[in-house]
């Protein structure tokens, strides 16, 4: 019985510290910093060096990105040491940017719409939005958490194919067979290749 | 005893979830929004799962699962709250590493799909694309575009059939609809005035791998077919009935329609060129990145069509949405399953 109350109060003296904060609105915020984006790239005085440079420190704000890697890596994130993990961040970053800078630089003032937003669970939520081009529309999803008292993205999903799962596909086919050491000199090396 | 924990565990519930939905779940929630009551309902999962665990923690091994068999309805019955975070602030976000359900797809035949891959692949850089890019620097886009819009009026059989199929009626007369105003107003479908603002029939795509899906027939296993791509056992069925469905098979002497085909396979590709190599730019293992690019989009076409099928009924929109999300959670695990042990 006793422990019964005191499990109880406990439950109740936690809940009622968290922090009532008054949340700012999901929505917003991914469009406050899509609209950001849209602003440098639209900016005709910049290089595309500075272009880019604004860009990586917009993406740093606006995402999480160690959840963004921890969930990438799903269960095997726990198999890299704490100093893989931190070389892995930043070197998932690169991949990524590699793969998507031309996309988001060629950006040429499409109608950017933002649907709607919906809650997932107590801190995550989805903002849905479409990027609305001549031919087509592209749907864009961006699932955001709630981190600090900010809402930072942790998934893009675009066409319905979330960027998350389809790394952590990857990512596990090759972790069954190799090490977290041989999968961070893959990237490397696709990083370079590109570089080259 | 155990009654009155269970009914202190329920108040606290129902106060905290008050005082939250004041504040947060609000805020994320536009309240005139039908979907935003549609997932306003996992969260109460959620809470159910999360108020059985603080349940058995409180009550220790003395008693076992009662707090949760009284905790569970109570707190469904609940009404009144939009059932508050407290689940899921509770949870340690950092565990959560499966927020969404993992879609896969079986491969057996990998060695097979591997190969395929490769000649498809090969196929679109050494043949296909330079076609296509020499096709279009001679061809202006429009033209292209109306091509690409007449192939595709032409396959108004497939989802016709499968709006019918999908017992999606008000989509089938829509399809209709646009197949008429197009053929007769669009010049035979060279262009689309159904999508346009005025009469604003959007497109839709139904085919029949995602029909099978709506009546519960899985994936299979993942395929690669030469020329075509990926697609996997139910999917192929699609393959076949779309070649009966598809008016240009039956085109005479049978050259001039693999002709048309290629031709119609050129033009769509002119339109879509870098999509498959940015796809490739990203990706850490090509053949996977495409594999689970394949599943998911399936999956959420499927789960799409199964939105579809029962409009909500407004007094039992909370509850049946709720239901139909978390079979839409389970789903997945339970497809996932027998292919786990396929592979052992």
């Amino acid at each position: 019985m006793k422990r019964i109350v005191i499990g109880l109060c406990a439950v109740l003296l936690i809940a009622l510290c968290l922090p009532a904060y008054s949340a700012p609105d999901p929505m917003d915020t991914v469009k406050s910093y899509i609209s950001q984006g849209m602003e440098i790239v639209g900016n005709k005085g910049l290089s595309r060096d500075a272009k880019i440079k604004k860009i990586e420190a917009l993406y740093e704000k606006m995402v999480d990105e160690e959840e963004l890697a921890r969930r990438s890596l799903g269960r095997y994130w726990k198999s890299l040491t704490p100093a893989q993990q931190k070389e892995f961040i930043p070197l998932f970053r690169r991949v990524l940017e590699n793969a998507y800078i031309d996309k988001i630089l060629s950006y040429n003032n499409e109608k950017i719409v933002f649907s709607k937003q919906s809650r997932t669970s107590g801190n995550m939520a989805e903002v849905n939005s479409k990027v609305i081009m001549a031919s087509k529309e592209i749907p864009i999803t961006y699932r955001v958490i709630m981190k600090h008292g900010d809402w930072k993205v942790y998934d893009f999903v675009i066409e319905n194919i979330s960027l998350v799962q389809n790394y952590r596909s990857q990512f596990n086919a090759i972790l069954a067979k190799e090490t977290p050491a041989q999968l961070i000199e893959t990237l490397k090396k696709k990083i370079s290749r590109k570089q080259a | 005893m155990k009654r009155l924990s269970a009914l202190c565990l329920i108040f606290t519930f129902l106060a905290l979830g008050w005082a939250q939905s004041a504040s947060g779940a609000q805020a994320a929630g536009a309240a005139d929004d039908p979907p935003a009551t549609l997932v306003a309902a996992p969260e109460s999962s959620g809470t159910i799962g999360k108020s059985a665990e603080a349940g058995t923690g409180t009550s220790g091994t003395g008693i076992p699962d009662k707090p949760e068999t009284i905790v569970v309805p109570g707190d469904d019955a609940g009404e009144t709250a939009p059932a508050g975070d407290i689940g899921a602030e509770g949870e340690d976000p950092g565990e959560g590493e499966y927020g969404e359900p993992a879609i896969t797809i079986a491969d057996p035949l990998e060695g097979y799909n591997r190969v395929m891959f490769q000649f498809n692949d090969k196929l679109y850089f050494w043949v296909l694309k330079p076609v296509a890019q020499g096709y279009r620097e001679i061809v202006p886009e429009a033209p292209r575009v109306s091509v690409n819009n007449f192939f595709t009026n032409l396959a108004f059989p497939i989802r016709f059939l499968n709006n019918l199929l999908q017992a999606d009626f008000s989509g089938a007369v829509a399809e209709a609809g646009r197949f008429v105003v197009n053929t007769v107003w669009g010049i035979g479908g060279l262009m689309d005035p159904a999508s346009s603002k005025q009469l604003d029939l959007p497109k839709h795509d139904p085919d029949l791998g995602q029909t099978l899906g709506m009546y519960g027939v899985g994936q299979g296993f993942y395929f690669i077919w030469p020329f075509l791509g990926p697609s996997s056992a139910r999917d192929s069925l699609q393959v076949v009935s779309d070649y009966f469905l598809y008016p240009v098979s039956y085109i005479n002497p049978w050259y001039a329609s693999t002709g048309t085909r290629v031709y119609q396979e050129v033009n769509r590709t002119s339109l879509t060129i870098g999509d498959y190599e940015s796809l490739k730019e990203a990706a850490i293992d090509p053949y996977v990145a495409l594999r689970d690019a394949y599943a998911q989009y399936r999956q959420k076409k499927v789960e799409a069509a199964k939105g579809n099928l029962e409009p909500p009924k407004p007094g039992t929109l909370r509850i049946g949405q709720a239901q139909r999300q978390l079979s839409l959670l389970q789903e997945p695990t339970q497809q996932e399953s027998p292919n786990e042990k396929e592979k052992r």
